[in-house]
């Protein structure tokens, strides 16, 4: 029983308070991912369920016991950080079993356990090395060893990806979808890029301004966002965001539409547009326009269609995919 | 045939009209000669020339012309007080090591983070590395002064009877190596302090997490992070301690009966102010051959991994 409950946190550096009153709760067994824009206090909530930063109040409680005033290294949690944070001095092998060191467990033990998590993460033929002579995705298993060795009730990993190229951020997204299937472990994890948030989460928590915007499954947040900062930072391309004026509304103050739910028509559509790029990736191919009176549409079409940029087009949204948000943001449920 | 092999194979005036056309000994001609000068003039120069010297029986006026050979090193060799200027030497060598390091690794393990106190003692604690020498060496004689100082007043306070540690045989050095240590301790301190800075916030944090204490993080984060700058203020600290001079002179002038001479001040006393040039000169030597070996040495044993 791993579950994590937040209840009423805030967070406050001097006069200024970056998490007012938040209420989380993360499944025991769930990889929650923690998603918002730089600076919405994600990573400071995760230092928060680490004990690396204590709460200005509120109660932090893992597995059903409150641990607001407990060390780090007695929550039972284990923190994988952005930068890695592996030791230099120290071999692989030594980085890995550090923390099992410190708790002076027997040696077998520790080579029994450093062992299996060379394993898992195939690091066995680097156990000698220094982290200076690694990749950087050597080093971020290493990293990751050193959470797994140490069996937490709950992982947390800040950002890890982050400093890993394109190519190695897909590879290590799918290496640890794969962990967090065979620990069977609770995840908390924080990241700015959405995507990492839609393909790794069974739970994501948008985060604006240290509030959460909301909480969800990923294709629950994709297809009904609750809120128009939800529905702009979910999705890739993101959810074209137009006036109400658009489809005629004018109470509604936003009207949404992701780009794969608008059709091209070549006459009598909703809104004539001129393409101004065409993106062509192969599966897809996506074209910013820019529609009269309305505005910039990004639109998404299958990849066997061929536009060119300057080609006018007549853009038709699908009335039942239309999200409807009011003057305070939030979403409007319309009968259509 | 690699390409080495074919440049070795030129001719030389082939080789030279290479060089010559490619810049590098035009560059080597214009950049090479002032700092070969300047070098030589105020390095080499008076380095060779106290070599020469030390040759000599000398007095310093006129031309050196009493040859003396080695006669002046074996003088050296057999003078106690040289031998206890040595002593004294390495016994400042050994306190700057094992106490005045240690202590301030401890200050600036307490007060290296970035916070208004810390500023204040930082400064605090500086502020002797900052004082001039001889004023420094001044300052504490009257410390020290068995009638008005402050150690007369405090064993006045305690009813015990007043004592003059800087003319006493036994203890006057181990007042002067207290000067040292409170001197030049802040400058280590600095050195560690910016070392300290650099040790990545989040490793100290990941060591929190793995359920390391205060003093394990020191021992196995801090410590290990910043062994290069120990390192170099060990290598400060040894050459400083073969330089010792300026505060033994107005603290004790090498007294009393010469048992606080360290081996400048020897080389000051028995070579410049006796008119003994060729013997103060051998005895420069010697203490160039000291800090060479010691400069080699940390070459050599701390140098060696950062080559490759």
């Amino acid at each position: 029983m791993s579950e994590v409950q937040l209840q009423n946190i805030t967070k406050s550096f001097g006069a200024m308070t970056v998490i007012p009153n938040l209420n989380l709760t993360v499944p025991d067994g769930s990889f929650t991912v923690l998603v918002g824009p730089s600076g919405c206090g994600k990573s400071t909530l995760l230092r928060i369920i680490s004990g690396l930063e204590m709460p200005s109040s509120g109660d932090v409680l893992i597995g059903g016991q409150d641990v607001t005033l407990e060390e780090p290294s007695k929550r039972g949690i284990s923190m994988v950080f952005q930068s890695y944070a592996l030791y230099p001095h120290m071999t692989v092998a030594q980085n890995i079993d550090f923390g099992l060191r410190l708790a002076r467990m027997p040696a077998a033990e520790r080579e029994a356990r450093v062992a299996e998590a060379a394993r898992i993460l195939a690091l066995e033929d680097y156990l000698d090395r220094k982290p200076g002579q690694l990749s950087g995705g050597q080093r971020q298993r290493v990293a990751i060893g050193r959470s797994i060795v140490r069996h937490p009730k709950v992982f947390l990993f800040d950002e890890p990806l982050s400093n890993l190229d394109a190519a190695l951020r897909t590879q290590m997204r799918v290496e640890l979808a794969q962990l967090h299937q065979s620990l069977d472990a609770t995840m908390i994890y924080v990241t700015h890029d959405q995507v990492e948030a839609m393909t790794l989460a069974d739970q994501i928590v948008v985060m604006n301004a240290g509030r959460i915007e909301q909480v969800g499954a990923p294709m629950e947040l994709y297809d009904r966002p609750q809120t128009e900062f939800v529905a702009g930072f979910i999705g890739s391309p993101k959810m074209n965001l137009l006036p109400g004026s658009a489809i005629g509304q004018e109470e509604v103050k936003t009207v949404g539409i992701r780009p794969e739910h608008i059709a091209v028509t070549g006459e009598g559509g909703d809104w004539p547009a001129v393409a101004q790029v065409v993106e062509t990736l192969g599966a897809d191919t996506v074209v910013y326009a820019k529609a009269e009176r309305i505005g910039d549409v990004t639109v998404r079409l299958p990849g066997n269609i061929r536009l060119k940029a300057g080609e006018r087009l007549s853009l038709t949204p699908e009335r039942a995919n239309l999200h409807l948000f009011g003057h305070d943001g939030r979403r409007m449920e319309v009968v259509q | 045939m690699t390409i080495a092999a074919a440049k070795r194979r030129l001719p030389v005036s082939e080789r030279l009209r290479r060089s010559l056309s490619n810049g590098r000994v035009t560059a080597a001609l214009v950049l090479l000669p002032p700092a070969l000068i300047l070098f030589s003039l105020f390095v080499m120069l008076p380095l060779g020339e106290s070599a020469y010297y030390s040759f000599f029986n000398w007095n310093g006026y006129g031309t050196p012309t009493e040859f003396v050979g080695l006669e002046n090193f074996e003088r050296i060799a057999g003078h106690s007080i040289f031998h206890t200027a040595v002593g004294n030497t390495l016994k400042i060598v050994a306190v700057s090591l094992f106490l005045q390091m240690p202590l301030a690794l401890l200050l600036a393990l307490l007060i290296h983070r970035k916070t208004p106190t810390n500023a204040v003692f930082r400064l605090i604690f500086f502020l002797p590395y900052i004082l001039a020498e001889v004023a420094a060496g001044l300052i504490w004689s009257f410390v020290f002064d068995g009638n008005y100082g402050i150690t007369a007043s405090i064993a006045g306070f305690f009813g015990a009877e007043s004592f003059f540690i800087l003319a006493d045989r036994e203890w006057a050095f181990a007042a002067v190596m207290t000067v040292i240590v409170w001197k030049y301790f802040g400058f280590h301190m600095m050195i560690y302090i910016a070392a300290l800075q650099s040790v990545p916030e989040d490793q100290i944090e990941a060591a929190r997490i793995e359920g390391a204490r205060r003093l394990q993080i020191v021992r196995y984060v801090q410590i290990p992070h910043i062994k290069p700058a120990i390192v170099v203020s060990a290598f400060f600290a040894i050459i400083g301690a073969l330089q010792v001079f300026d505060v033994i002179i107005p603290l004790t002038n090498g007294g009393p009966s010469n048992q606080t001479h360290t081996i400048v001040t020897y080389l000051y006393t028995f070579g410049l102010t006796r008119l003994n040039i060729g013997f103060g000169s051998a005895v420069g030597v010697i203490l160039f051959i000291a800090a060479i070996t010691v400069a080699l040495f940390y070459q050599r044993i701390f140098m060696r991994g950062k080559q490759a």
